[in-house]
């Protein structure tokens, strides 16, 4: 079957912030070579040590940043390694450099090497610059890019995302700036060189933050304290947590919230109704949030989070559960549409479970396999 | 640089909100000529939600809408009138990609659905990516970026500590994973395209893309079978990792330790001998059971100092630190950001300059101009001679009929 990038090779040098733009076109067809010196890149290195007790064992990452790429031994820091890298990249149509990895302060060397190939550097703060060289790390990257700052509570310090996402918000941009230039390259012959800067990932991914800075003179706040509606949080119930979204900007879910309140014959009903609810601007302060939560969490606390979310979709109230990991594997709609899939890793562990696709596409072009181990140029799909 | 690499790729876009229109904008960023039907029955929620310019509502005026529109035509058609659904089909005729991020059923409702205009252009590509996908007991869940970030843990674990979520401050789904899955789907349809000749209809669930951002987490939960804990700002692996008070009103420092030459140098720049000789916080381990102990000891140190100098001491050592950055740290205080040249204004007739991010990388050495975000309805005339040769006159009828309101 031809799958859309079937034909193109990448040799991935990386070893953190560019991984998944890698895995993103293995899956599509793409032949992704990870070049790695002797003893493996520093993430298969971490992911071959035995993690301490309570550490996240770097091998899972490992597995799934690098699922469906082959992988080659080259030492280019010998001639013959040179050389050898050389004539696959005379062969190859993308080269994918990392800061602090193979390669990546030999740019020039790398583009003289090949006129008609896309070379794409991923660094945390870009090749130039005064903090081209500054050390880093996922929360330093969060916090300098402006994210940090937007989650936690107002009494409390900024709040990082979970689980690496400097790594895949630098991976997606890094992949479909690649994606882009490879576009014309196929096409025109002409080579191009991509520097994605992780900083600028995540100060591109800030909502409307800046434009509220430069249009209101505003900076946007952690807790949403005077810009978020009293209903769009987690609530209690029975089970667990939900998340809510009822602002009267989406009148549709707040009366049908009212309503099934009223058809419970549950007192709330009858507060919600109140005219100060109606007010947008009071909805936003901390003593409505209070009251809201109260009333609120006094109909939930019956309901369990399947309940809820069963009759959230049958009224059109915006509500979903705040599931945890564990949870997502049964998540209902995943479980319908068999999103999940099996890889199992190609040095004899047991199966493992992967998110399926990100998006399905009309044709089967998109398959996952275990990543290869050091120095297998060759995979059985 | 004005990029033409996308020339000769156009878009019927339907897509409204946030992260669709964050993604045609890839497309039109570099060169494709994207035609973003609106309707002022059903406004583009982003043009009615601000930031607005000065804080005047208007149309025009949304900074929001600004940012996720740069280089695109607006066409006025109300789909409600059957004239404009037909006026659509005909521009999808003569487009490469039909885009939408409505919810399950809707382009079927308005006869827009792949198998029909597959007919009319067999070699479309066809995005829809409504929030759970199309089909299943959960499709019709109605919800917003914030519901997509529950249902996938990542506000379950944007937390302070165990049992302590706070959740993500963004609809943060919206602005990374779903955009950029989307535009990158786009592009490999379009290059299996060229290859093939086929087009391809691409159902992208905005659960399912952004359930691949938590992938590590859910390999790891699929072989242990526990529940990875809520670290909040910490790590698993070492400590000191946090983010801390600095001088100041409300600034804060990031410093993330990891291995034992980061503490070791930390603790120097700190001038805390006693730390240094401290034999239980010689390793990692040491260092997560006295968690306490290292996090007070930071804390009183960084209390006492602008947060840039903590960065300034702790960077030239080699320890990852960094200011946590607001918005207007960002755009008016960022050395890095502004030697790499990442902002842009633009001029619009309307508001004057609109601050804009670049794209977050350079080509070939350069930033990627921005076109700025279209009037509404501003190439709706244009659009209608140029690819369906209507005059003025027909357009004008079209107009008082209501079908490009």
């Amino acid at each position: 079957m031809e799958q859309p990038y079937s034909g193109v090779t990448i040799l991935d040098l990386t070893h953190d912030l560019g991984r998944y733009a890698g895995r993103l076109f293995a899956d599509l067809g793409a032949q992704v070579i990870r070049i790695e010196p002797p003893g493996g890149l520093a993430d298969r290195r971490a992911a071959q040590e035995e993690a301490p007790p309570g550490a996240a064992p770097a091998a899972y990452e490992f597995e799934f940043l690098n699922a469906s790429k082959l992988s080659r031994v080259i030492d280019t820091a010998t001639q013959a390694g040179r050389t050898a890298f050389a004539s696959l990249l005379a062969e190859s149509q993308v080269v994918l450099l990392e800061r602090d990895g193979p390669l990546f302060d030999e740019l020039e060397w790398v583009k003289s090497l090949a006129s008609a190939v896309v070379v794409t550097s991923v660094s945390p703060f870009g090749r130039s610059g005064p903090w081209a060289d500054a050390p880093s790390s996922d929360l330093v990257l969060q916090a300098a890019g402006g994210i940090a700052w937007l989650s936690g509570r107002l009494d409390g310090p900024p709040l990082r995302l979970p689980g690496s996402q400097a790594t895949m918000i630098t991976g997606v941009y890094a992949a479909v700036a690649t994606a882009v230039a490879l576009h014309d390259t196929l096409a025109s012959g002409r080579g191009h060189v991509v520097d994605v800067s992780a900083q600028e990932c995540i100060a591109h991914s800030l909502q409307n933050s800046i434009q509220v800075f430069d249009f209101e003179d505003r900076i946007s706040m952690r807790g949403g304290e005077g810009t978020r509606d009293c209903s769009e949080d987690m609530f209690a119930c029975k089970d667990g947590l939900i998340f809510l979204a009822a602002p009267r900007t989406l009148g549709v879910s707040w009366n049908a919230l009212v309503q099934w309140m009223r058809d419970a014959g549950h007192p709330s009903a009858e507060e919600l109704s109140a005219g100060r609810w109606s007010d947008r601007t009071w909805r936003m302060t901390g003593e409505a949030k209070r009251a809201f939560r109260a009333t609120l969490e006094s109909f939930t606390k019956d309901y369990t989070k399947e309940q809820l979310t069963e009759e959230g979709i049958r009224r059109k109230v915006v509500l979903g559960p705040v599931s945890t990991v564990r949870d997502v594997f049964d998540d209902p709609q995943l479980l319908h549409r068999q999103y999940f899939q099996t890889v199992t890793p190609a040095q004899g562990a047991h199966p493992l479970k992967f998110p399926g696709a990100p998006y399905r596409l009309s044709e089967p072009v998109w398959r996952v396999a275990a990543a290869a181990p050091l120095g297998h140029p060759e995979q059985s799909r | 640089m004005r990029p033409d690499f996308l020339k000769g790729v156009r878009f019927t876009d339907l897509t409204w909100a946030g992260a669709g229109p964050f993604g045609t904008k890839v497309f039109s960023d570099f060169g494709a000529e994207v035609l973003k039907i609106e309707s002022m029955t059903r406004p583009d929620s982003v043009r009615t939600a601000g930031p607005f310019k000065d804080g005047v509502v208007g149309t025009n005026r949304s900074g929001y809408f600004a940012s996720r529109n740069t280089g695109k035509k607006s066409v006025a058609l109300n789909l409600k009138t059957e004239e404009a659904r037909r006026i659509v089909i005909d521009l999808i005729a003569q487009s490469d990609v039909v885009t939408n991020n409505f919810g399950p059923g809707a382009m079927e409702r308005l006869g827009l659905g792949y198998e029909t205009l597959r007919e009319i252009k067999p070699d479309l590509i066809y995005l829809s990516m409504p929030m759970y996908g199309q089909d299943g007991p959960r499709a019709n869940l109605l919800g917003v970026g914030m519901t997509i970030s529950a249902v996938t843990s990542i506000m379950w674990h944007t937390a302070y500590g165990p049992n302590d979520p706070v959740g993500p401050g963004t609809h943060y789904p919206d602005h990374a994973a779903n955009p950029y899955h989307a535009a990158f789907a786009v592009l490999a349809a379009l290059t299996h395209r060229r290859k093939t000749g086929r087009g391809m209809k691409i159902d992208l669930s905005q659960v399912e893309s952004t359930a691949n951002f938590v992938g590590p987490a859910l390999v790891e939960t699929s072989a242990t079978g526990e529940e990875i804990p809520q670290v909040g700002n910490r790590s698993r692996t070492d400590a000191p990792h946090n983010i801390f008070a600095a001088r100041g009103d409300d600034d804060w420092v990031a410093i993330s330790v990891a291995g034992d030459a980061h503490w070791q140098a930390l603790a120097r720049a700190m001038n805390r001998a006693d730390l240094l000789d401290d034999a239980a916080l010689a390793s990692a381990s040491g260092r997560l059971a006295a968690l306490e102990r290292v996090e007070a000891a930071v804390a009183q140190w960084t209390r006492e100092r602008d947060a840039a100098e903590t960065v300034a001491a702790l960077r030239a050592l080699g320890v990852p630190a960094a200011v946590v950055a607001r918005s207007s740290e960002l755009v008016q205080h960022d050395p890095q950001l502004a030697a790499r040249g990442y902002w842009q204004h633009v001029q619009h007739p309307e508001v004057g300059p609109v601050l804009l991010s670049s794209p977050p990388f350079t080509i070939d050495g350069e930033r990627v101009e921005l076109d700025r975000p279209p009037l509404f309805g501003e190439h709706t005339q244009q659009v209608l001679h140029d690819l369906l040769g209507m005059s003025a006159q027909d357009v004008a009828g079209l107009e008082a009929s209501g079908v490009l309101s």
